[in-house]
């Protein structure tokens, strides 16, 4: 259905009244336009260029470059698969296919004929522990089996429709507080289920009239426990409840409180009675833990950690600013202030050993430096939380969490270089980090602490947010300047640099939001403290999502220095499933893959470089013997190419011809020359490319090569030793089939014949690899080979 | 002043010169496609690449300002091998040829598409001209040629090839546009040239090198020239009249023949060695006349002349022909003929090498929609045919029907485009990293001045960035990554894109992506 005219005109038109008619609008512009109407009605399109300075160049231009954009009309829904690191090697290729069958998609289309839903990609949704992901409008799941897909859509369908008759929810407030529950409502606890847990448990109390505090927390790091509640009860020990229903919570408040009122305590009771009679037992699917019990999956996890960015996780809730000022917030901007010239904060930096936390790791020290040498007036500060990496969300969890200790760390940052504006680039796909930083930015301006003259200092900065709409290229800090400018995200030639060219000609720091959450805590405990931490070239902590084959994922903040051995085996609690550890992918897309032989490598700039890999922005993911180091290559690869800007030819062409060479291989169709066909090339674009995307890119290929490189010659024998690449595996059931055409019913090709009793067999010509019959056999009796 | 050094030559620029610039200050010459003077410069071919001495990094000159103490090394393997594998890139997704399969498949390499041009617009005198660059027997040839080229033709699987032999044919078939003064402004030399036989090879040496202003005479020990044209060629295939009026052309343009004057051992040592200045041998397959009467060591093998050069062993001694590839097609004799011509040239120090491109960048077949495309700049229907028959040929309303069915598979830059100047300068392998499978093409023919082949653009941006600063609509970049593409917004023509800037749009265009639509290159 296609917009009315007039609709479109007036619509536009309030936009544009909004955002203003400069060339630099251009963005918001449209993502406002896609806001209303689900896509980009090329009529208002036209309207922008007619009453704007946007031209129609840069509004094809732009409106064509960054993902987030549409230039056809979605479905009602949209179903977001996640196509992160994590949710890779778990399976989302099958699990994208699986819904595509289901809504009967063909060739390149991505809407169901009834308009229905609308099948997406994305790099990320940043849930790794709960991979695969796909998230359905606001609505995420974790742990999709391909085979379930229907289901899910089917429940989503149904719960949408009923979701309009919630009931309002009363808390009880008039009694004495008799403690405190802590919700974590990080994007991961939330897509696990934590807002449910948060509604039952505050329909509960309003029942009970239990009169404690609900408190909702940001990321609590512990994302493999998810959802978590922690009971904080006066003289008792906080009890921490991991991966907990909405059907438990009130067996555990009711183990903890007591119910107010005779008639409350029956009435409990008596519902009580019809769901799990005795308090007392532990309910069987949530775990307890009391957080100072040692040897605990929680203690275990957290034991190794030294949280700087993440200072009180778990704790603080995200946008209250007493609670902040409370734990010493902004005591790190007022002494800077206070007691520092601009000179002293940057000497402070670098004394510190800083290094930029976006991956390159560039010392934050220059980088002031340069920027506060600069004779301009005019200076900029930008936070770059454009986290495009599949796997890795750190900077969301930063700035949905601690948004305060972010801008604290902007404001000491434009105060040493003596800049007047800082902006929030953030990732459209980061709804809530947006939500939160434009809460803390508001609260920080009604306390005197963004803006005019802050804290009566005379300096002045004020901070706006830019949202990012889809393009990993725009990470790299020249192509996120040129997009802030309302153009195509392409990097431009360094130098000059942006520290002394940047945003709109002027010198501008560009750092990354874990740099940012850094500095409050270098100023609270000196320079001396953050550099004890760490390595003689790495000082401090750096924040890494672990994920894939480990026991126990999720965010950690580890010193630098700490052996890859130490994050594995102590804070991941070792592989999953008793499989054997192969490798850590570190780096994401710019990185690469170190082998078990170097399991003791200690996490450190030099050290990570050296061996091929780089820290790049903290993805860790974790590969056991069941992942095919040639489909992880091919995996990165393929994200890279797609994100590259296509400007320079190293980078446009020699990504796309490196992937096919890799498909080749992959689906057992390569010579011995493709492997170091596809070597000499990977050298020349990472020489030869313009910016880091390009430079980097083949690193996944050249470590793997390098590490792996007998796994690139068994596939050229038509051989993938792990089972994984599709074209070289096939599957067949065993002689212990018992005939119950599970598998033949499943089947979404037919290549089942449905023979009750009978042992099974499957068609491999038909077979497209989906893998539900092995799921769904209740006897494990199909095999891939 | 900033102090660089360039391949160890050390000089000093102003603050602002880019490497590029300095480079080209000390006579080091940088390719560079996407950089042009006066633009703003965003560096995309990457084929200006230069090393920096000291850091081991590689980097765009043309966007890099010089600074202090810069060590960079331009000249080198190293970065030759760099810039070479961005122009393998590059023409990896370049979809389009430079010359036309028919011209590419005709061993003498004529301009047949141009050829074709120009009938059909009636400048026949010019066609001829085209023709006579490669072919100096065309009425001979369009009567026996196998036409190789028509079996290449694009037109062929669509509704039959464009019949390019009787094209040929017809552009010579007038005597007095054929006998047209040839020689009237050829300075000469003074030089005396011997040619052993009068067949294809021999009759076509003696054209061209009369044309360049030598003296010729050719020896043939028949009665009347022609060689194997002549006594292996059956007169219904080949008139007669036909065959002696352009020997007879070439007797006009002052070569003089010897018939019946076998040459033997003793004659080729004592009356054509010590008095002609070089000697084209061109006495067809071997089992006619062995190559030891001229003093050369034979054998089996044919390697007794170089077949680039044309060179034997004995200086001043050149030959061609069947006698060095036994062939069915006097096309390729021909051609051989002229090449040993130009040889001789070159020996005698008359004329200098010319360097021609060897680069072709070729694409293969047709799929059915970019036939359609291919379509657009030519008229529908099957091959015209002959009222006559094949041996009356072509009028002229007829031939210029006929070759407006050419469908233009040549590029309109030939000549300027920087990819292929640069492919051919290092030496590229164009099928290097080629893909599984190439882009579809297409040709935008609207605009009245300029035809945009997307296929061909290598994406510098420099059409986007002039038209952006005058046109109201303009051009834009389409999409990102391997797909990008410079378009025109909400797909609007190219027409209506560029009213004022196509013009400096082609001129801009390092490649044939844009280009005139009705300019020739090579007239």
């Amino acid at each position: 259905m296609t917009p009315d005219h007039e609709h479109i005109i007036q619509t536009v038109e309030q936009i544009i009244a909004k955002r203003g008619t400069s060339a630099d609008a251009a963005i918001p512009i449209l993502q406002d336009i896609q806001q209303v109407f689900n896509y980009l009605p090329d009529e208002a399109l036209k309207h922008v260029c007619a009453i704007t300075e946007i031209s129609p160049s840069r509004i094809s231009g732009i409106s064509t470059f960054y993902s987030q954009f549409r230039h056809q009309p979605a479905g009602k829904h949209i179903i977001r698969v996640c196509t992160g690191t994590a949710c890779h090697v778990k399976g989302a290729t099958r699990v994208y296919d699986a819904i595509a069958r289901e809504l009967k998609l063909t060739d390149g289309q991505v809407t169901d004929t009834d308009g229905l839903f609308t099948l997406e990609k994305v790099a990320c949704l940043g849930c790794c522990t709960l991979a695969p992901v796909i998230k359905i409008d606001e609505t995420t799941y974790g742990h999709i089996l391909p085979e379930k897909v229907g289901e899910v859509m089917q429940e989503f369908l149904s719960k949408n429709q009923h979701d309009n008759h919630k009931g309002k929810q009363v808390l009880a407030s008039d009694a004495e507080i008799m403690g405190e529950i802590r919700i974590g409502l990080g994007s991961c606890c939330v897509a696990s289920g934590s807002e449910e847990v948060k509604q039952e448990l505050e329909k509960i109390l309003a029942q009970t009239r239990i009169n404690v505090h609900v408190k909702q927390v940001g990321c609590v790091g512990v994302c493999n426990q998810v959802p978590v509640m922690e009971i904080i009860k006066p003289g008792h020990e906080p009890a921490f409840y991991a991966k907990i229903k909405p059907e438990e919570v009130r067996e555990v408040v009711l183990s903890h409180f007591q119910p107010s009122g005779l008639f409350n305590k029956l009435k409990t009771k008596f519902v009580g009675s019809f769901e799990k009679a005795v308090v007392a037992d532990e309910p069987k699917s949530f775990r307890k833990y009391l957080l100072e019990q040692r040897d605990t999956p929680i203690s275990e996890f957290l034991g190794p950690q030294k949280t700087i960015a993440s200072e009180n996780r778990g704790v603080v809730k995200p946008c209250d600013i007493t609670e902040y000022l409370a734990g010493g917030g902004f005591t790190a901007l007022r002494k800077c202030l206070g007691e520092f010239t601009q000179q002293q904060v940057v000497d402070e930096i670098s004394m510190s050993g800083l290094r930029g936390r976006g991956g390159a790791g560039f010392p934050t020290g220059r980088k002031w430096q340069m920027v506060k040498d600069q004779p301009d007036n005019e200076k900029y500060v930008i936070c770059n939380g454009d986290e495009g990496d599949p796997g890795a969300f750190m900077d969301r969890m930063l700035l949905e969490s601690y948004p305060f200790r972010v801008i604290e760390g902007m404001l000491i940052a434009g105060y040493a270089t003596g800049a007047t504006q800082g902006i929030f680039y953030i990732r459209a796909e980061y709804p809530l980090a947006v939500k939160r930083i434009n809460e803390a930015l508001q609260i920080c301006r009604e306390n005197g602490l963004v803006g005019n003259s802050i804290l009566n200092s005379g300096f002045s900065f004020d901070i706006r947010i830019f949202e990012g709409a889809g393009a990993f290229v725009c990470g790299e800090e020249t192509a996120l300047i040129a997009s802030i400018e309302g153009e195509r995200g392409i990097p431009r030639m360094r130098p000059p640099y942006p520290a002394v060219k940047g945003l709109w000609g002027k010198p501008t720091l560009v750092n990354n939001t874990e740099t940012f959450s850094l500095v409050s805590w270098i100023f609270r405990h000196g320079a001396e403290a953050f550099a004890n931490i760490g390595t003689s070239g790495s000082k401090g902590t750096k924040v890494f999502a672990l994920a894939g084959k480990v026991n126990r994922g999720g965010l950690i903040e580890v010193p630098m220095g700490i052996t890859l051995r130490q994050i594995v085996e102590e804070i991941g609690g070792g592989i999953a499933n008793n499989r054997k550890f192969k490798a850590v992918q570190i780096g994401g897309p710019s990185g690469g893959c170190i082998p078990a032989s170097m399991y003791d490598l200690p996490v450190d700039f030099e050290e990570l470089s050296k061996v091929g890999a780089m820290m790049g922005s903290g993805g860790l993911i974790v590969l056991d013997d069941t992942d095919c180091m040639v489909d992880i290559a091919h995996y990165f690869l393929s994200f890279t190419q797609d994100q590259s800007c296509g400007r320079c030819t190293f980078c446009r062409v020699g990504t796309t011809r490196m992937l096919q060479l890799l498909d080749k291989i992959r689906s057992g169709k390569g010579k011995p020359e493709d492997i170091t066909h596809l070597e000499k090339l990977a050298i020349s674009t990472q020489q030869g490319s313009l910016c880091g995307l390009g430079k980097t890119a083949p690193n996944p290929v050249l470590s793997t090569l390098r590490y792996f490189r007998e796994e690139y010659e068994a596939h050229i024998q038509g051989n993938c030793p792990s089972g994984k690449c599709m074209p070289l595996i096939t599957y067949s059931i065993t002689d212990e089939c018992i005939g119950c055409t599970k598998c033949a019913q499943r089947c979404p090709s037919d290549a089942i014949a449905f023979k009750p009793y009978e042992i099974h067999t499957i068609d491999m010509e038909k077979c497209i690899k989906c893998d539900i019959c092995r799921q769904v056999c209740p006897v494990d009796a199909v095999k891939v080979g | 002043m900033l102090k660089i050094t360039i391949d160890n030559q050390t000089t000093e620029v102003k603050p602002g010169t880019t490497v590029l610039q300095a480079a080209a200050a000390l006579g080091i010459e940088i390719p560079a496609m996407c950089y042009r003077e006066g633009h703003s410069c965003h560096p995309s071919c990457m084929v200006c690449l230069v090393k920096d001495a000291d850091r081991g990094n590689f980097f765009t000159s043309c966007a890099m300002p010089v600074a202090e103490g810069m060590n960079i090394t331009a000249t080198s393997d190293e970065v030759a091998a760099m810039r070479r594998e961005a122009l393998e890139l590059l023409l990896s997704d370049h979809v389009g040829d430079c010359e036309a399969p028919c011209t590419l498949t005709c061993p003498a390499s004529m301009d047949i598409p141009l050829m074709n041009r120009l009938i059909a617009k009636g400048e026949f005198d010019k066609s001829l001209e085209i023709v006579r660059e490669q072919i100096a027997l065309p009425l001979i040839l369009g009567y026996i040629c196998p036409a190789p080229c028509e079996k290449a033709c694009r037109r062929k699987p669509i509704d039959g090839a464009v019949s390019i032999c009787l094209l040929k044919r017809f552009t010579a078939i007038d005597a007095s546009r054929r006998n047209s003064n040839l020689i009237a402004d050829v300075v000469k030399t003074g030089k005396k040239i011997a040619i052993i036989g009068t067949g294809p090879a021999g009759l076509s040496a003696a054209f061209y090198l009369l044309r360049t202003g030598h003296n010729c005479t050719l020896f043939d020990k028949n009665e009347l020239a022609g060689g194997a044209m002549r006594y292996n060629i059956p007169e219904e295939k080949l008139p007669r009249e036909m065959l002696d009026a352009e020997i007879d052309g070439i007797r006009v343009m002052g070569a003089v023949y010897k018939m019946n004057h076998p040459i033997t051992s003793e004659i080729f040592e004592n009356d054509i060695i010590p008095k002609f200045d070089a000697v084209i041998l061109a006495t067809g397959n071997r089992e006619y006349q062995p190559v030891e009467e001229f003093g050369l060591a034979g054998g089996t093998d044919h390697d007794f002349a170089d077949k680039k050069t044309y060179k034997t062993l004995r200086p001043g001694v050149f030959a061609c022909g069947n006698m060095i590839r036994e062939s069915e097609m006097a096309v390729r004799a021909s051609a051989q003929g002229r090449m040993a011509a130009t040889e001789v040239g070159i020996y005698l120090g008359t004329h200098p090498s010319v360097k021609k491109f060897q680069f072709n960048s070729s694409f293969g077949h047709l799929s059915k929609p970019e036939q359609e495309e291919y379509l657009k700049e030519s008229i529908p229907g099957k091959p015209i045919e002959p009222e006559g028959g094949f041996i009356a040929g072509f009028n002229e309303q007829q031939a210029i029907a006929e070759a407006k069915r050419c469908m233009h598979c040549d590029c309109r830059k030939p000549a300027s485009c920087k990819l292929r100047m640069y492919a051919d300068q290092y030496g590229v392998n164009r099928k290097k990293h080629l893909g599984p499978e190439r882009k579809p093409l297409s040709k935008s023919i609207h605009h009245n001045l300029i035809v945009y082949e997307p296929e061909k653009c290598i994406r510098c941006g420099l059409c986007v960035e002039i038209s952006g600063k005058e046109e109201s609509l303009g051009l834009t970049y389409i999409g990102r990554g391997f797909d990008v593409r410079i378009s025109v917004p909400f797909n609007e023509t190219v027409a209506e894109a560029l009213k004022k800037t196509a013009e400096a749009c082609v001129i801009a265009c390092p490649t044939g992506s844009m280009a005139f639509k009705n300019q020739e290159e090579r007239i």
